[in-house]
């Protein structure tokens, strides 16, 4: 099932093993007494289930924006068996491995189901309300009240942590998902003829990505039994020393398997820019516009672009009229 | 000559990704101040290699850009500020082809070519602070 490898990958992410658990335990405060205290409102809890749960969703559901969440009889009734099972869970008396594991599955759900933590946080809040209410009207005593709802916060908070840093590390992950998909977009390499080949680049150039981009030219250039690779640059936005390097190690690659690298799209800032740098880049044959890359590139490879024989006009006046055969 | 500093944006310094948003941050200022392409350019490549410096030289640091006039000319100013192992040398860096990293070595000196003003305040074992300068043209 997608949902079970889902969570369990957080206990990975998030580091949390035995002593990382044992780490948040000690900062809230969340004693062996605390579990004993929840253990020991077992009854108190499996009494009051089905009130809270009941209160929490009408609560939930009267909301415009939690409603949304909700759609049919079905989920509701599949949600609310979960919490009820949350809720249980609260007074297991237990803070192991397998409970965070638990928290962390509610925590991975909600953020695969879009619910910000702003819903997430103020629900909380309700439900923790709606607890005390329940414990105030069935423990009666005022003191034990306050040193069971004392152990209830500081497992919720315990609970809380859990969801949030899941947020945050699905987030982390779609980010890398992306830079990933980025990346691999970024280094198209084009046959445009036969042994020429175009790599446009379009934006900034960071190490991963001038790796990748020496890399896959390389590879290119072999496969293809390319003579010339054409780089245009002209939608990198800075080209300093560090691209210029990058650039030049390629060309000093690309020669050494036989072929030859023409760099295209400089712009008059950049070739401006280059020679204030510093920079040398005479190894490379460098043109202002691509097109013309293109042609120097054809010529590498002993072809030329003609323009073409005008075509023969269709009127039948200005055809030639046939020369009739002379004497022979 | 009274320079007023009309804004100031202080950015962090720790890896490649933040060199990119401060020179994409001094690019937009450039712009918005309506520098003209050459200036833009010449500001935001000496940004990229200041800032690169910084991260692959200094261990980290910041970035301080300041929107700044002289009553008559807008301009741009960005201090680099780590506190890395500092220069031994500095005579030697801003002669270029000098490099401790493998780059061109021309970082420093290519740098101060582009802009107006070039200022490098180095310590070893304190750190290193490179101010730069450029003003929007007449």
């Amino acid at each position: 099932m997608k949902s079970f490898s889902d969570y369990r990958k957080y206990m990975t992410i998030l580091k949390l093993d035995e002593a990382e658990i044992q780490s948040r335990r000690a900062f809230f405060t969340l004693t062996d007494e605390d579990l004993q205290r929840l253990a020991s409102l077992r009854p108190f809890a499996e009494k009051v289930t089905e009130e809270v749960v009941e209160q929490f969703y009408s609560l939930l559901l009267a909301h415009p924006e939690t409603r949304k969440f909700f759609e049919d009889d079905a989920t509701i009734r599949r949600v609310k068996r979960t919490q009820r099972e949350y809720f249980l869970g609260l007074f297991a008396g237990k803070c192991d491995r397998e409970y965070v594991e638990d928290r962390l599955r509610v925590g991975a759900a909600h953020e695969r189901i879009g619910l910000a933590p702003k819903w997430y946080l103020g629900a909380y809040r309700q439900y923790l309300h709606l607890i005390l209410n329940a414990l105030q009207a069935e423990l009666k005593d005022e003191e034990r009240v306050r040193a069971a709802f004392q152990s209830i916060q500081r497992i919720v908070f315990f609970d809380v942590s859990l969801a949030i840093d899941t947020y945050i590390a699905a987030n982390a992950e779609a980010l890398v998902r992306h830079q990933q998909a980025i990346r691999e977009l970024s280094t198209p390499v084009i046959r445009v003829y036969d042994r020429i080949l175009l790599l446009p680049l379009v934006g900034a150039i960071d190490s991963i990505r001038a790796e990748q981009i020496m890399e896959s030219v390389l590879l290119h250039v072999v496969e293809a039994q390319a003579k010339c690779i054409i780089i245009d640059i002209a939608g990198v936005p800075v080209v300093d020393t560090r691209v210029a390097d990058h650039l030049l190690k390629t060309t000093a690659a690309v020669r050494l398997l036989g072929a030859q690298t023409i760099l295209t799209g400089i712009t008059a800032q950049v070739a401006r820019t280059m020679v204030q740098l510093g920079v040398d880049v005479s190894t490379m044959h460098t043109l202002s516009r691509l097109s013309d890359g293109i042609e120097l590139a054809l010529g590498m490879v002993g072809k030329a672009i003609t323009t073409a024989a005008p075509p023969a006009p269709a009127s039948p006046s200005a055809v030639t009229p046939p020369v009739v055969g002379g004497t022979s | 000559m009274i320079e007023e500093i009309l804004a100031t944006h202080e950015l962090k310094l720790v890896t490649e990704d933040d060199v990119m948003a401060v020179r994409r941050r001094v690019r937009e200022i450039a712009e918005m101040r309506k520098f003209d392409t050459f200036a833009i350019a010449a500001i935001t490549t000496a940004t990229s290699e200041l800032a690169r410096n910084v991260v692959v030289h200094g261990r980290g640091g910041t970035a301080k850009i300041e929107e700044i006039s002289d009553g008559l000319r807008a301009g741009i100013r960005v201090v680099f500020t780590d506190e890395g192992p500092g220069i031994p040398d500095i005579a030697r860096v801003m002669s270029g082809g000098y490099s401790t990293a493998r780059s061109m070595g021309l970082g420093l000196s290519g740098s101060k070519r582009l802009v107006d003003d070039f200022d490098l305040e180095s310590q070893v074992g304190v750190g290193t602070r490179v101010t730069v300068t450029k003003w929007k043209r007449f």
